[in-house]
This record gives C-alpha cells, sequence and structure tokens, in this order.
C-alpha cells in the first residue's frame, strides 16, 4: 500500500461529513444529510488545540499544589494533595493503589500534554515520526484521556460515601475541582485536534 | 480530449488573514482558567493570616499542622510550626491567626493549652480526648498592637481577662485548704474560685489569689471576712455532736466563703488583702476592726509582766472595743537595782468606733482623749473573761490614780499613761473580800449569842424549869438560823467567791513580782484568818456555856443540844474549807480541756483522713480518666469505698445525732453521684459516640 498511488478526496474536490460520513462537493458546507458544518481542513483546530491546551495545564497547576482530599477524624483534619496521597499510600505499602493513582493522575495527564503538543506541533512542523505513528498516538491520547477522571472520580465517591459526622468526614479540595478542568481541558484539546492535518504535513513533506 | 471530465473547479486561494480577526474564541478558556488560577492563588495568599508565635513550658499534644488555635471554643488558626525558643528553654509554638482575629490581637493575650480534666468542679475539655489538644487563647477586645511572641501559660487561668469581678489575695498559714479552682461561696453560692496557693517571698506566708465575679465583687468590703469551708466541720455543744458539711464538691476540693459581719466596710480596690480564716466562727470572733481600714495607733506601757496579752488582743473602752493591740514589747529602764522591766503596747484604734467621724485622725482621737486622761482616764490590764488566761487592755477611768497626761509628742506614738495591771487589782480586791469578812460583827453576834445564853441560864435556873428545854432548844434553833442566815450566810459565799477569784489569779499570775505580790495578799489573807479564829475563839466559850446549859438541864436531851451545835459548826466550817469547793475551778478548767482534747480530737482524726483517702480517690480517679473513660466504672467503685468508709465512720459515732442524719444525707449525695457516675459509664458502654457528639 502506497500512499504515493492515493488520490485524496481533498484532491479530487470532495469533502466528507465528519460527523455521518457523506461525501460532498467541495463547495457545500452544510452536509445535506445531518447538517452539520463541512470542511475540508479545520482551519481553526490548531488554534483551538492550543487553547485548550494551556486551559489545561494552568489548571494542572492548583490540582497539584492545592489539597484533593480533606479528610477530617475526629475533628483533626488531614489534607492530601495528589502526591502526597501517592506518598502516603506508599508508606501504607499499598503500591499497586499507589501506582495506578499516580498513573492515572500523573503519568497520563503529563504525557497527554506531551502528546498533544507534538502532534500539533508536528503539523507545522517537519517531524521525525511517521503519519501512521502518529495516528495511533492520537487515537491513544483520545481514549486514554478520559481514564484520567479516575482520581476525581475516587475523590467524588469517597466524599460522597465517607460521611460520618464527627468520625470521618472527607470533603473534595479544590485540586479535585481544578483536576477535573484538567481533564477535561485535555480531553477537548485532543479532540479539537483535526487529524487530517497530519497527513496533510506528511503529503507536504513528500512532495 | 476537451471533455475530458475535469476535476471540480475549486477556489483554493488561502486567505492570509489577519492572526488576530481569526482568532478562535476558545482562548477565553484559558485565560480564564488563568485569572482564576492567579486569583485564588492571591486569595490564598492574602487569607493566610498572621503568624504568631507562643511560648510554653509544655506543649504536650501539640502538633503542627494539627493543633489548632481556639477563641471561645472557635477555631481562628492553626499551628503551623513546633520548635524551641533559642536557648532550648521552651517551647515555641507558631500559629497562623486568621486575619479577621488578627486586629484584636493585643499584649493582653494569654494563651494555654486545653487537655481533659476531671475534678471535683466537673469535667472538662472532654472533646480533646479524641480530637487532641488545642490551644486556647483569650484577649482584651480593646485591640491593638500584637507582639510577635506571646507567653504561654501552663494551665487555664483563673480569671479570664475578659471576666469581670474583683481579684483579692487571701493570707493563711496553711496552703492545703485550697487548691486551683477551690470555689468561692457567698451565703452557699459560688461566686468566685481560687488560684494555686503560692508562698511569698519571705515563705511565712501562703497567699491565695481568689476571684470574685461580678457583679457579687460589690460585696467585697473592708468588714468583709474570708474563711475555710471545707470538709467537714463537727462540733459538740450543748445540743449534742452536730456535723456541718458543706457541698460534696467543697468536700473534695475545700472551699471558701465570705460574708460581712459589720456595716461601715468601704469597698475594697483589686488585690485587697484579707486573712483567711480556719472557719466561720474565728472568722466572726476575729471580725473587729481594721473595718474601716483607718486606724490611729497609739502606745502605752505598763511596768511588769503583762503575760496573756498577745496581738491583737482587744483595747476596749467604757466596755466597747474600740481597737486591738497591734504589738508587745519590753524595754529597760533604770541601772543596777533600780533596772526594771517595761512592756510597751502599741494600740491600734479605730476612731470610728469611738463614734468619732469616719475620718478622723490621729489629732481628733487624742483631742478626744486628752481631757478623758486628765480626769483619770488610764490604760489597765483586765482579764477578758472569767475562766480565760488571756488579757485585754481597758481605757476606764481609775478612782485616785496619780496626776498623768496624755504624751503626745511622745516618739514614736503618743503615750496613754497606764495604771499598774488590773490583774494586781484583783489581789486587791480578794483582800477588801477579806478585810469585808473580817470586819463582819461575828464576834457582836456571838457575844449576845452568849448573853442571850446567859439569860437562858438564869430563866433556866428559875422556877419554870419544866418549860426550859424546848424553849432552849426553840432558841437554839432561832439562834442558829441568825448564825445561818443574812450576813453570816454571806459569809461562806463571799469567802467562796474569794477562793475562785484566788484561784484564776494563780493560775494567771506567772512572774515573780505578782506572786510576791500574791504572797504578801496571801499573808495579809492569813492575818485576816488569824483574826477570824480570834473570833472563833469564843466559840469554845460558846459551846462551855452550852455545856453548862445542858448540865444545868440534867434530865433534859442534852446530847441533842451539843450535836446541833456542834454540827452547825462543822458545817460552817466544812463549807467554808471543802476540798469540793475548791476543787471546782479545777475541774471545770479540766472539763473545759477535755472538751477542747475531744474536739481537737475530731478534727484531726478519722474524718480528715477519710475526706483526704476520698479525695486521694478522686485524684486517681482524675487520672485514670484522663487516660481512658473506659475507667468510669472503678471510679464507681472507689466512690461506692468511700461510701462503705464513710459508714464505718458513722457507726463509730451513735446512732440517731444530728451527726449522724448530716453525715446520712451527705451519703445520700454522695451515692446519689456514685449512681450518676455509674448510669454515665454504662450509657457510655451502650453509645459510646455519645461521648463524640456531646448527646
Amino acid at each position: 500500500m502506497s500512499d504515493a498511488t492515493i488520490q485524496t478526496a481533498r484532491d479530487a474536490g470532495l469533502v466528507a461529513c465528519t460527523q455521518c460520513g457523506r461525501v460532498h462537493g467541495a463547495q457545500e458546507t452544510m452536509c445535506v444529510r445531518c447538517g452539520a458544518a463541512l470542511s475540508s481542513r479545520d482551519e481553526t483546530s490548531l488554534q483551538r488545540v492550543w487553547a485548550w491546551w494551556f486551559a489545561g495545564l494552568i489548571c494542572y497547576i492548583p490540582a497539584n499544589i492545592y489539597p484533593m482530599l480533606k479528610t477530617s477524624t475526629f475533628g483533626s483534619e488531614l489534607d492530601n494533595t495528589i502526591i502526597g496521597g501517592v506518598i502516603e499510600l506508599i508508606d501504607y505499602k499499598s503500591y499497586g493503589v499507589a501506582f495506578i493513582v499516580f498513573f492515572a493522575s500523573v503519568v497520563i495527564p503529563i504525557s497527554k500534554f506531551l502528546a498533544i503538543a507534538y502532534l500539533a506541533y508536528s503539523v507545522q512542523y517537519p517531524t521525525t515520526l511517521p503519519g501512521k505513528v502518529r495516528q495511533h498516538l492520537y487515537e491513544t491520547v483520545e481514549f486514554i484521556g478520559r481514564w484520567s477522571m479516575i482520581d476525581v472520580f475516587v475523590v467524588a465517591i469517597l466524599s460522597a460515601l465517607v460521611q460520618f459526622n464527627f468520625i470521618v468526614n472527607i470533603h473534595p479540595g479544590i485540586a479535585a475541582v481544578s483536576f477535573a478542568l484538567s481533564v477535561a481541558f485535555t480531553m477537548l484539546s485532543a479532540q479539537s485536534f483535526d487529524s487530517r492535518l497530519i497527513w496533510d504535513a506528511d503529503e507536504d513533506r513528500r512532495t | 480530449m476537451t471533455d475530458m471530465p475535469q476535476p471540480a473547479e475549486m477556489e483554493r486561494r488561502p486567505r492570509k488573514p489577519s492572526p488576530w480577526r481569526n482568532l478562535s474564541v476558545v482562548w477565553l478558556v484559558p485565560v480564564l482558567a488563568l485569572v482564576v488560577s492567579l486569583g485564588i492563588a492571591w486569595r490564598t495568599y492574602a487569607d493566610r493570616g498572621q503568624l504568631i508565635e507562643i511560648e510554653f513550658q509544655n506543649a504536650a499534644g501539640v502538633k503542627a499542622g494539627e493543633t489548632t488555635l481556639h477563641y471561645r471554643d472557635v477555631i481562628i488558626g492553626t499551628v503551623e510550626n513546633v520548635g524551641f525558643t533559642e536557648d532550648l528553654e521552651k517551647v515555641l509554638v507558631s500559629a497562623r491567626v486568621d486575619n479577621n482575629i488578627v486586629p484584636f490581637l493585643n499584649e493582653t493575650a494569654q494563651f494555654w493549652v486545653v487537655r481533659p480534666e476531671v475534678t471535683a468542679q466537673g469535667v472538662s475539655g472532654l472533646s480533646t480526648v479524641l480530637s487532641g489538644v488545642y490551644i486556647e487563647g483569650t484577649w482584651e477586645k480593646t485591640g491593638g498592637p500584637a507582639p510577635d511572641r506571646f507567653q504561654g501559660l501552663d494551665q487555664r487561668p483563673l480569671v479570664d481577662v475578659t471576666d469581670e469581678g474583683t481579684r483579692v489575695t487571701l493570707t493563711t498559714q496553711d496552703g492545703t485548704v485550697t487548691s486551683a479552682g477551690t470555689p468561692v461561696f457567698y451565703r452557699g453560692v459560688q461566686v468566685g474560685r481560687t488560684e494555686a496557693p503560692r508562698l511569698d517571698e519571705s515563705g511565712s506566708v501562703v497567699m491565695v489569689e481568689a476571684f470574685v465575679e461580678a457583679p457579687h465583687d460589690r460585696l467585697l468590703t473592708t468588714a468583709t471576712r474570708f474563711w475555710d469551708n471545707s470538709g467537714f466541720s463537727v462540733s459538740l455543744g450543748a445540743d449534742g455532736l452536730t456535723l456541718d458539711v458543706g457541698s460534696f464538691a467543697a468536700l473534695l476540693s475545700g472551699g471558701i466563703s465570705f460574708n460581712t459581719f459589720f456595716d461601715g466596710g468601704r469597698p475594697v480596690e483589686a488585690g485587697h488583702i484579707y486573712e483567711l480564716y480556719v472557719d466561720q466562727d474565728s472568722a466572726k470572733t476575729n471580725a473587729f476592726s481594721r473595718v474601716s481600714g483607718n486606724t490611729v495607733t497609739l502606745a502605752t506601757v505598763f511596768q511588769g509582766g503583762v503575760s496573756g496579752l498577745t496581738s491583737p488582743a482587744e483595747v476596749r473602752y467604757e466596755g466597747l472595743k474600740i481597737g486591738e493591740v497591734r504589738s508587745v514589747s519590753a524595754f529597760v529602764t533604770g541601772e543596777g537595782n533600780d533596772m526594771e522591766v517595761s512592756q510597751q503596747v502599741l494600740l491600734e484604734i479605730d476612731p470610728e468606733l469611738m463614734g468619732l467621724p469616719a475620718n478622723s485622725g490621729l489629732e481628733d482621737v487624742l483631742d478626744l482623749l486628752s481631757p478623758a486622761v486628765d480626769e483619770g482616764l488610764r490604760a489597765r490590764l483586765e482579764s477578758a473573761n472569767l475562766l480565760g488566761s488571756t488579757l485585754i487592755v481597758e481605757l476606764a477611768k481609775v478612782e485616785g490614780a496619780g496626776p498623768a497626761s496624755l504624751d503626745r509628742t511622745a516618739d514614736p506614738y503618743p503615750v496613754i499613761p497606764s495604771v499598774p495591771s488590773n490583774v494586781q487589782d484583783i489581789n486587791a480586791t480578794l483582800e477588801g473580800v477579806l478585810k469585808r469578812v473580817n470586819g463582819l460583827r461575828i464576834e457582836e453576834l456571838i457575844q449576845q449569842a452568849t448573853s442571850t445564853l446567859a439569860s437562858i441560864e438564869t430563866v433556866a435556873t428559875g422556877s419554870e424549869i419544866q418549860t426550859i428545854p424546848k424553849a432552849v432548844v426553840d432558841l437554839i434553833e432561832d439562834a442558829r438560823a441568825l448564825v445561818n442566815s443574812e450576813a453570816a450566810k454571806a459569809l461562806p459565799g463571799e469567802a467562796l467567791d474569794a477562793l475562785a477569784d484566788l484561784r484564776i489569779t494563780i493560775d494567771r499570775v506567772n512572774s515573780d513580782g505578782v506572786i510576791a505580790k500574791l504572797s504578801s495578799t496571801l499573808a495579809s489573807a492569813d492575818a485576816a484568818m488569824a483574826n477570824l479564829s480570834t473570833a472563833s475563839d469564843e466559840l469554845p466559850a460558846l459551846v462551855a456555856d452550852l455545856r453548862e446549859v445542858a448540865a444545868e438541864a440534867r434530865d433534859l436531851p442534852a446530847r441533842e443540844l451539843v450535836e446541833s451545835a456542834t454540827e452547825f459548826l462543822n458545817g460552817a466550817d466544812a463549807l467554808i474549807d471543802s476540798e469540793e469547793t475548791r476543787a471546782i475551778p479545777p475541774a471545770l478548767t479540766a472539763a473545759l480541756e477535755q472538751l477542747r482534747g475531744l474536739l481537737a480530737e475530731l478534727q484531726t482524726g478519722g474524718a480528715i483522713e477519710n475526706t483526704n483517702a476520698a479525695l486521694a480517690s478522686a485524684r486517681s480517679a482524675t487520672e485514670s480518666l484522663e487516660r481512658a473513660t473506659a475507667d468510669l466504672p472503678s471510679l464507681t467503685a472507689r466512690l461506692e469505698s468511700l461510701v462503705a468508709r464513710s459508714e464505718d465512720l458513722i457507726s463509730a459515732y451513735g446512732a440517731r445525732s444530728d451527726f449522724n442524719s448530716e453525715t446520712l444525707s451527705m451519703l445520700r449525695e454522695i451515692s446519689a453521684a456514685a449512681r450518676t457516675v455509674t448510669s454515665l459509664a454504662r450509657s457510655l458502654e451502650r453509645s459510646p459516640n455519645s461521648l463524640l457528639f456531646g448527646k
């Protein structure tokens, strides 16, 4: 399967609806079947990617500084940040849980930031990785993004369940909100990315 | 070829729009996020509060980041760091105080660590059992610049600086009567509390700071007296054994009461010093004086011994108490054989008690006394009561006192002239009594009787001899009644009084000079007795006469006659010189000694020990409760054992007495307390979380 032999839809003056897949002529601006807006390439895509990316990054900072969980036991309150929680779990020898939390709350978000930034960067500037690999990368990022919410779910469930008045009480901290926002923003950032740009860049480079 | 289908014509002219015009709205999101983040960061920084440092001797349980700072039980900050002062002498706790509190902090602030405490007054700080200690602070609400470093207190201060009331100082000899937090009662209502007793600088007096809450502090005047009303008070009186018990708490931890027994006191300033009396009675009896606080000091000098005169003996004027003896000191005058010991007595006199205006000074008192001294007013010693050996100073007009005047210029205090102590007057009185005895016309009486008998004799020798015996007997009876009654009868009584007085005098007199005088008095008493006996010499003549009469009335019942006469004489003699009569005062004294001993025994005996045991139990119970509330049942057990012990105590005393009923009611109180504790323990066992939620 050689890329060189393929004539792209764009070359043929066609544009496909990204929602329902129906192919239209290039002059069409709206899908006649599902009514979605048509565009051969989303020109504001990269802008939106970077905007969401920055928003996510900004939210990620307080998510790590501020406490995620406020645990009050017998009147004494204990604040835990994400990293603090992980360290505490390691102290309690719960290595498995510590790894999951660390992976979901630190590794995944940071990898996502790096991956999205790399993809957006590679569209505009020559890159070494082939398009297919980058497409896989993009799909992985989109798929795995939602799993970062695992920490937020844990906090939400804990604070809903652990409400025993004086004995134990768990409240979400500011970090829980900003972490959730950060994850949401990075997901939006990934979604804003028009993956067709990967191939454009690939083609440009080849020709 | 030209028909060849061409790809659709596409306008592919990439626009070169301004990057600004094409700017996506999405960029607003990161900008907003940035603004919000910065806002949160700034607020957190601004709300961080001010860091203060508190020095503690002991900060057990204080943890950085966990221990909170409270004001009126509301959290106002958190401890950030626990370290040491530069010299490692104290623990330095750094705490961050909320910004809205900081403006009110000032140098009056007091901080202490709240820990669980169980005392007889109640349980406090129970919430800290599980949640850990916290630091409580209080300060005056005036605000002002706050220092960076505060001195923490070891324990909750007696007085919250925001409490209104008056702080006074009590002085006592025995610090065991109070402890920190001992309640202060007024008519049985708690109106204050005390701090832990401390020694003054010299170590001779125990000082106890007491705080009386407003508005009760207006009950305090200079005439107020404080006394210790802790524990039992057992007294043996005419109405039997009585037991006086304050409240249960006062029994365990002691208590202090105050009351004002006199009018005329002035309001006191904070820090007024009161004496703490042992009990209410001594508070009352010592309650004179210094009522107004305005006293003047006079001096007087007594020659010879003033044994028995101590401070604060009363000073009386016209029978009324006007002051107290402040001090007694001896000094020597003259040289060689003329050397004489004199006693200088300082008298503290309250002008108000002499009827002068409240603000009268020394001059007013001297103006009042000076003319009186000219007319014979003198200071003299007087016995305080019939049986006691204490002396008082009396200002009285003495008849025949030599000319003297008030020495206004004497240094350091004006001197009131004195007369020899009244103790010698007592001797003089005794002498006078004996003189009066001497002066009784017994001889005349006896002579009259003799002449009467002589007349009887002539009658007896007469013709109407048959009727004589009966008449003689009647006559003798009459004579006997005559001697027995009136002045003759007064003789034994007065002699008895004289002996009683003599007895007191001998008891009291200790110094050589007085004894010498006494012996001279006794010598004169001897002489008087001799006179008496010469007078009695005539009695045998009377007997002889009687015998003659008897002889002449041969057949008549002479024996009866003689016997009745002898009986009479023996009776009179025995009455005057009876061992029993003499023994009365010592017997009375001994009885009093026994009474006193009994009271002392009761005071120092088992009752106090039991109280102490109860206190020890309560204390150990406190410690147990501090460790874990699970030990509550053992407290109950201890209280029950206290009850058992108290029952033993009761069985030692008789049944159906006041003591018994009082004690039983107290035991019922203790039992009720024990039951309460038991039920508390049970309910805690059933629902331990009630401890946590305070329900």
